[in-house]
C-alpha cells in the first residue's frame, strides 16, 4: 500500500452507496433529525428514504427559572424525498448486531 | 511570499490539496460551521470537503453527545479539519 493511486481512492460518497437500502441516520439542519430506508441519493446528497421517523428537537427557555426545557416532536413519514442542502451528517443507525 | 505560515508541523504539504492526501487514516477534528464538533478517523475525503470518518464522537459545546461508528458529514458544513494527537484506548 505505498503506492496512492487517485482512481482507486474512494470517496466518502462511495461510502454512503454501501448504505444503499439499509436504514440510516440522518442529521439536517434546524435540529432535525431523520431515521429511515436510503432508496436513493446523489451528489448534492439529495436523498429519497423510505419508512422515516423524523424527530424535530427545540429547547425552551423558561422565563422566571432559566432552565432548559428540551422538546421534541416526531412524525411518521412513509416515503420521503430530501434536499441535499439541509444534511449535516449520515450515519449508519446505532445497531447491536 | 516565503512559506511556513502555519509553523510547518506538516513540512511537506505544500497545497491545501496536499494536506488533505496526506491525513487520511489520522485522527481528526472536524469543527461545522455549527460550532459543533466531530472526532474520529478520517476514512476519507473529497475536494468538497465531504469527509468519512469512523469511530466518530460528537462534542456540543465541549460535551461528548453522541457516537457514530461511521459518519458522513457534508462539506458545506466543515468549518476545518485539524489532525490531533488523539490518543484512543487502543
Amino acid at each position: 500500500m505505498a503506492t496512492e493511486d487517485d482512481s482507486a481512492v474512494k470517496e466518502p460518497l462511495d461510502l454512503i452507496r454501501l448504505s444503499l437500502d439499509e436504514r440510516i441516520y440522518v442529521k439536517l439542519r434546524s435540529d432535525r433529525e431523520l431515521r429511515g430506508k436510503l432508496h436513493a441519493y446523489d451528489q448534492h446528497l439529495n436523498m429519497i428514504l423510505g419508512d422515516v421517523e423524523e424527530v424535530v428537537t427545540s429547547v425552551e427557555i423558561d422565563d422566571e427559572t432559566y432552565e432548559e426545557i428540551v422538546k421534541t416532536s416526531k412524525r411518521h413519514v412513509q416515503y420521503l424525498f430530501v434536499r441535499g442542502d439541509g444534511v449535516i451528517l449520515v450515519s449508519p443507525p446505532l445497531r447491536t448486531s | 511570499m516565503s512559506g511556513g505560515a502555519g509553523g510547518g508541523a506538516v513540512g511537506s504539504a505544500k497545497t491545501p490539496a496536499d494536506f488533505l492526501k496526506s491525513i487520511r487514516g489520522r485522527p481528526v477534528v472536524v469543527k461545522l460551521n455549527s460550532g459543533v464538533d466531530y472526532r474520529g478517523i478520517l476514512a476519507c475525503l473529497d475536494g468538497y470537503m465531504n469527509i468519512a470518518m469512523e469511530q466518530t464522537e460528537e462534542y456540543v459545546n465541549g460535551q461528548l453527545k453522541n457516537k457514530y461508528g461511521d459518519a458522513f458529514i457534508r462539506g458545506n458544513n466543515v468549518l476545518y479539519i485539524s489532525t490531533t494527537k488523539r490518543t484512543l484506548g487502543d
